[in-house]
């Protein structure tokens, strides 16, 4: 794949509407190395050790003609639309490009968000989800239909007292106020021992009261659960 | 020669010239033509708007703009409001308000868009500015009721308060009582976010009742159909009102009283709200419906023969938000009765499911396009595209400014032909040459992002998800979109190449966020090394990047340019790249 940087990017259109040919660019071959000494090679690995080395290395263009001369000569150089840390050469990018490990990374990066799939797609809002569930919920019931979604939303918020950051967890997550706080601790950064015995788990029930999580059961904790609140214990 | 020209006018003169000058863009303008101007521009600058908050400090804006009075400021990136920036991730709006507090006594008005903003924020905004008029929280949290029972309680001359699409701890809705009778000031009331079902409803009529000049009034979910009539018949005089519930059994007296009350509101010409709709109320509209401009049904659940009899009455319309039951068939109606209409948002009534539940496809897009030979503005989900169709879309509606696409399914090709939709969006961005904002959705491969970067020489704001083939890609949008500003990346095979082949175009934008692509944390440090105007953020929440192969491609990358370095109220899962910084943390 051929590609040319210029320092300008040209005025009339590189490619007219109805021409579509990957192999026929028209755009310069540009290989050597950039003001930076970069070399760009398939392997990403090689690459970041090589961007890490001195950059102090001059305008080496083994191989460009004319036109890459222009880019790399000081006197000729315009204020630079694109001031490369790398050049392109004419590798032709291709899966050998990809650093190694992306597949590992890729199925992680699809997080399953309340058994929906992919988080934040499609990209409705939050605001406008918790509408369309309860609207699917109506509808569900209305129309007598099994298939309508009737989970409702299962994050929930957990603030802690003197943090003014509030964050959420999954609550379908857990199933014991063990495994709950543990996850607690770990979100908010408390350490086992002292922790466990500083805090306080206490939550907001659907009536507007706060109570504490210890006097009641999993069950009944989850049912009726709005906010949690670790608060710090006085004794 | 110029000199001369300079010290011809009286600063005073030259104040009450640039007074007429209130665009931002110009505003700087004037303040590089000499260093007098430059002076004399900024003590009497009164507007400043900060579209990052974090590249640039408070003390930075103050010390440039003494004397502003109105403020707007914006946070977190737009992929926030679709859950991808974790809580925590920072836009905190206390530091400004605490600088602030100081050096702008006379401050009328602060506009925030996700932000983060504390019941401490607004106590402080409540005791600081004296002249306090305007507040607009668009899409903010961290604040309660509380916070709002103090700027209702001390902002004497409140004109504006307005918490749209806010997340509000709704500890209790007697805040509104705090309102003091003498407040009679208010032009503008939106608490539509508000999730209690205990908004005192006296204390709102009352306060409506006393405010004349009210304008605008958004209410929430909570106040009932039958609640409706009382509030419009002590303001008649409204231009922009929201309903709550919208939806009661039928009951001829009540239809009767709200028709009337809905008539008597000669100047109403914007309505919203609509949840849970009982179609059959919806006739008390008809009045009004022939001055309507703006109407957002995009809560409401009423199928398309309802939404079109409705559409059939409204003319005027230049606004249209609206769920996907509309189908191809409501569309069709709007495009043959609105020929106003500029602004289209179709949003999906069921995004999650797999298969499609209403007749929505790219045929009422296209009928739309069609018809409507105003229409500049388009959000449309929906499940099937064609090439055909977009490149119709663009040769009927070369006027678009914003063209949002979501196919619901990624990775979607045109469903004629298999092939991928670069044809089509190519179609979009050559015809629509004066295209500002594009959102991308489909099979998409490198191409389409060659005619972006060809073709899309106005176009400012990008969003992709789940397209493209290489590094190209990223490439040609880099190096070939003059104007942009933001670019918002998800889920694409993009990795270090393009974007340090780019790095410097990264400095004459806003930001650039990606996530789940292919950039390695080397990649990440190298930009934070090199370049320092800008700061680059790495977000991971499982564990730190430096934890792994320098290889290893990060989870979300944030990067935008600032003159304020690098901030340092970032969570643990936040990492600021650069040389002089090292890896904060």
């Amino acid at each position: 794949m051929e590609l040319q940087l210029g320092l300008s990017l040209p005025s009339t259109p590189i490619f007219p509407f109805k021409m579509l040919d990957l192999n026929s660019y028209g755009y310069e071959l540009r290989e050597g190395l950039g003001p930076f000494g970069i070399n760009v090679n398939n392997n990403c690995g090689s690459c970041s050790s090589s961007c890490n080395s001195s950059s102090s290395g001059g305008a080496d263009d083994g191989g460009g003609g004319t036109k890459t001369r222009r880019l790399l000569d000081e006197e000729n150089r315009i204020v630079p639309k694109t001031l490369p840390l790398l050049f392109w050469t004419n590798q032709r990018p291709n899966d050998e490009d990809e650093p190694k490990d992306v597949d590992d990374h890729s199925s992680s990066a699809i997080f399953k968000n309340d058994g929906e799939g992919l988080v934040g797609w499609p990209p409705v809002k939050a605001w406008r989800k918790k509408v369309r569930r309860r609207v699917a919920n109506v509808r569900a019931a209305v129309e007598n239909s099994c298939g309508g979604r009737a989970s409702s939303s299962t994050y929930v918020k957990v603030k802690m007292e003197g943090n003014a950051i509030a964050r959420k967890i999954d609550i379908s997550l857990h199933h014991s106020f063990e495994s709950l706080t543990t996850t607690l601790m770990r979100m908010f950064d408390i350490s086992d021992e002292n922790g466990q015995k500083s805090f306080k788990l206490t939550y907001l029930d659907r009536e507007g009261d706060w109570l504490l999580a210890e006097d009641v059961r999993w069950r009944n904790f989850i049912r009726s659960l709005k906010y949690i609140k670790l608060i710090r214990s006085r004794c | 020669m110029q000199k001369k020209m300079a010290y011809s006018f009286p600063d005073e003169v030259l104040e009450q010239v640039f007074s007429f000058i209130q665009s931002d863009k110009d505003r700087n303008a004037v303040s590089l033509v000499c260093k007098s101007w430059d002076e004399i521009e900024r003590w009497c600058r009164r507007k400043v708007f900060i579209g990052n908050c974090y590249a640039v400090s408070p003390r930075m804006v103050i010390r440039r703009f003494p004397e502003v009075r109105s403020i707007k400021l914006k946070g977190k990136p737009h992929f926030a409001d679709f859950n991808l920036v974790p809580d925590g991730w920072g836009g905190y709006v206390l530091p400004w308000i605490a600088e602030m507090a100081g050096a702008y006594p006379w401050l009328e008005e602060i506009r925030l868009k996700r932000m983060v903003v504390t019941d401490e924020s607004l106590e402080l905004i409540a005791k600081s500015f004296k002249n306090f008029k305007v507040l607009v929280l668009f899409s903010c949290e961290g604040f309660s009721t509380d916070g709002l029972a103090a700027i209702a309680a001390s902002c004497k001359n409140l004109r504006e308060l307005d918490l749209r699409e806010s997340e509000v701890d709704d500890l209790s809705g007697h805040w509104l009582a705090h309102f003091p009778e003498t407040c009679t000031s208010l032009v503008s009331l939106n608490i539509s976010c508000l999730r209690s079902d205990e908004v005192s409803f006296s204390a709102l009529e009352r306060l409506v009742g006393r405010c004349p000049n009210l304008r605008s009034l958004r209410l929430n979910r909570a106040v009932t159909l039958d609640k409706i009539a009382n509030i419009l018949r002590r303001a008649p005089q409204l231009v922009d009102f929201g309903t709550g519930y919208y939806a009661a059994e039928l009951q001829p007296d009540v239809f009767s009283n709200l028709a009337g009350a809905f008539s008597s509101c000669k100047e109403l010409k914007s309505l919203s709200g609509f949840w849970d709709v009982v179609p059959a109320y919806l006739p008390a509209l008809y009045s009004i419906c022939p001055r309507l401009t703006s109407l957002n049904l995009s809560y409401a659940t009423i199928q398309s023969p309802d939404l079109i009899k409705l559409v059939s009455h409204c003319p005027r319309l230049q606004r249209l938000l609206v769920l996907d039951y509309v189908e191809d068939s409501g569309l069709e109606e709007l495009a043959s009765s609105c020929k106003d209409l500029q602004e289209l948002r179709v949003f999906p009534s069921d995004p999650f499911g797999a298969e499609p539940n209403v007749s929505l496809t790219e045929q009422g897009l296209v009928a739309v396009s069609l018809g409507c030979p105003k229409l500049r503005s388009v959000l449309y989900f929906c499940r099937r595209m064609s090439n055909a169709a977009l490149v119709t879309i663009a040769q009927n509606r070369p006027n678009l400014t914003r063209f949002r696409l979501c196919i619901i399914e990624p990775k979607t090709p045109d469903y004629l032909t298999l092939e991928p939709l670069d044809v089509g969006f190519g179609a979009i961005v050559e015809h629509c040459k004066d295209l500002r904002r594009l959102s991308l959705s489909g099979l998409l491969t490198d191409h389409v992002f060659e005619y972006s970067g060809t073709y899309g020489k106005k176009l400012e704001m990008l969003s992709v998800a789940f397209a493209g083939d290489s590094d190209l890609g990223l490439h040609h949008v880099l190096s070939g979109c003059e104007s942009l500003r933001k670019l918002e990346i998800r889920d694409c095979p993009f990795g270090d190449k393009a974007l340090l082949a780019n790095a410097a175009k990264l400095e004459t934008m806003r930001s650039l966020w990606m996530s789940s692509c292919a950039v390695s944390f080397g990649a990440c440090k190298l930009l934070g090394q090199k370049m320092p105007k800008l700061n680059v953020e790495v977000i991971d929440e499982t564990e730190p990047p430096d934890s792994r192969p320098e290889s290893c491609p990060v989870d979300k990358l944030y990067i935008y340019r600032s003159v304020a370095g690098p901030r340092f109220d970032m969570p643990p899962f936040v990492w600021t790249m650069g040389e002089a910084v090292r890896i904060l943390h």
